[in-house]
């Protein structure tokens, strides 16, 4: 209790000394690029629930992204996993990058994203569910050195209207380790801030500091067999609070809506901006910030 | 594979590397002016200047990184929006820009910060005017 109680206020003394624009999703992307030469640091956690008889799992994933410019975000992820009476792996990493080839803001705004990843089997982040699923049954001692080079493209199309988001995300999956054919998954996503007029003071738990929507994400299967059987899908209510000017919270029940799916996918994440990174590095080394 | 897939990776952070420390140009851009149909606009709390201390918090969270602490002290290579140069301009054409940003110069497009807290922010960028010409 004493140890919750310290985490709540080293949270909160952070989130004091730390305003980006956090979306609240964990899967789906919109069209928000990172600001240019700040970079965020976000910690991820996914409980995974799954079906009768099966171990829970624990995948926590670090992420760091970096604005390069206007037209530019870079995301570095590393990842690892628990499983309840078996193993704790180091399940890879991910590098992908997210381009906006148009300038200003449009109706509908297409982003591309390129992912390169080298993760093993074992990997339980669900941060993006492609091709056909099952339950995971394996013992993560077993998958650990069964590790796998993929490239993934998605199309993120993204609209602001009226304060809500509206994204739709289209997935593709390559795995250069084995012939999986391309695999397809899809994300859709919407959320709004609880309140669209912000206060003058500095609360804390005013509606202005809330955003709440909704995911729904899985597979498509693959080019070895397209549509819905044997895939896994979601559900997602998403909540975000920031809870200082520069982090967040984020919390996530995701429920499985197919047999191939987990029970339940909980998601809780915290947030942190450090505003100016790139101009601090330069100055580091000397550079004009 | 082993190689092709590390040559890859190495090409990306480079490529990464390089761009990136290349950035965007500072300095002006001519050629981002509002449409005369938004710049026409006219902001729908213009009656209510209260909520301009909205908009100096919105503006401290998401701007000021870029404009400074007090926007028209800024240090930094960002507008001086206190300036003439930027007073200038309708609130329709503010709105406009911070709504669609302009991403070769490095201004985000704050869309997603709804949309009247963007006027909050315009009501905030006309009291930084007020401030620098001693409250005329």
């Amino acid at each position: 209790m004493r140890t919750l109680a310290s985490l709540l206020t080293l949270l909160l003394a952070l989130s004091a000394l730390a305003g980006a624009q956090e979306k609240p999703y964990f899967v789906t992307y919109d069209h928000t690029m990172e600001e240019t030469g700040n970079l965020e640091i976000s910690w991820q956690n996914t409980i995974g629930l799954q079906q009768q008889g099966l171990p829970t799992f624990y995948a926590p994933f670090g992420e760091f992204e970096y604005g390069w410019s206007g037209w530019w975000t870079s995301e570095l992820y590393v990842e690892g996993a628990t499983q309840a009476h078996d193993s704790t792996i180091f399940t890879g990493w991910r590098l992908e990058n997210r381009f906006k080839p148009l300038n200003g803001e449009h109706r509908v705004n297409p982003i591309l994203y390129l992912e390169y990843e080298r993760v093993s089997e074992g990997s339980r982040s669900n941060v993006e569910v492609v091709g056909h699923s099952q339950p995971d049954a394996t013992s993560l001692h077993d998958l650990h050195g069964v590790k796998s080079h993929e490239l993934e493209g998605k199309l993120i199309l993204s609209s602001n209207a009226r304060g809500w988001n509206i994204s739709e995300n289209f997935i593709l999956e390559k795995n250069l380790t084995e012939d999986e054919g391309v695999e397809f998954g899809y994300a859709l996503g919407v959320y709004r801030p609880l309140s669209m007029i912000a206060s003058g003071s500095n609360c804390r738990l005013c509606r202005e500091n809330f955003t709440a929507g909704m995911e729904l994400y899985g597979g498509l299967g693959s080019t070895q067999g397209f549509g819905f059987r044997d895939t896994a899908h979601y559900l997602a209510p998403v909540l975000a609070w920031r809870v200082g000017k520069d982090s967040t919270l984020k919390l996530s029940p995701g429920f499985g809506l197919t047999s191939n799916s987990a029970r339940m996918l909980l998601r809780v994440a915290y947030t942190y901006e450090v505003e100016g990174f790139g101009a601090k590095v330069k100055k580091l080394f000397g550079g004009r910030p | 594979m082993k190689i092709v897939s590390t040559s890859l990776f190495f090409c990306l952070m480079v490529a990464a590397l390089a761009t990136g420390i290349a950035q965007q140009p500072a300095g002006p851009d001519p050629a981002w002016v509002a449409p005369a149909k938004e710049a026409a606009r006219r902001n729908p709390l213009a009656g209510r200047p209260e909520l301009a201390a909205g908009g100096q918090k919105v503006f401290n969270r998401g701007c000021a990184v870029c404009h400074g602490d007090e926007a028209h002290r800024a240090a930094t290579k960002a507008h001086d929006l206190g300036s003439a140069a930027v007073q200038a301009q309708s609130d329709g054409a503010l709105f406009w820009k911070i709504t669609n940003g302009n991403a070769r110069k490095g201004m985000p497009s704050w869309s997603s910060t709804p949309e009247p807290q963007r006027w909050q922010l315009v009501l905030y960028i006309r009291s930084l005017g007020k401030t620098a010409d001693g409250g005329r």
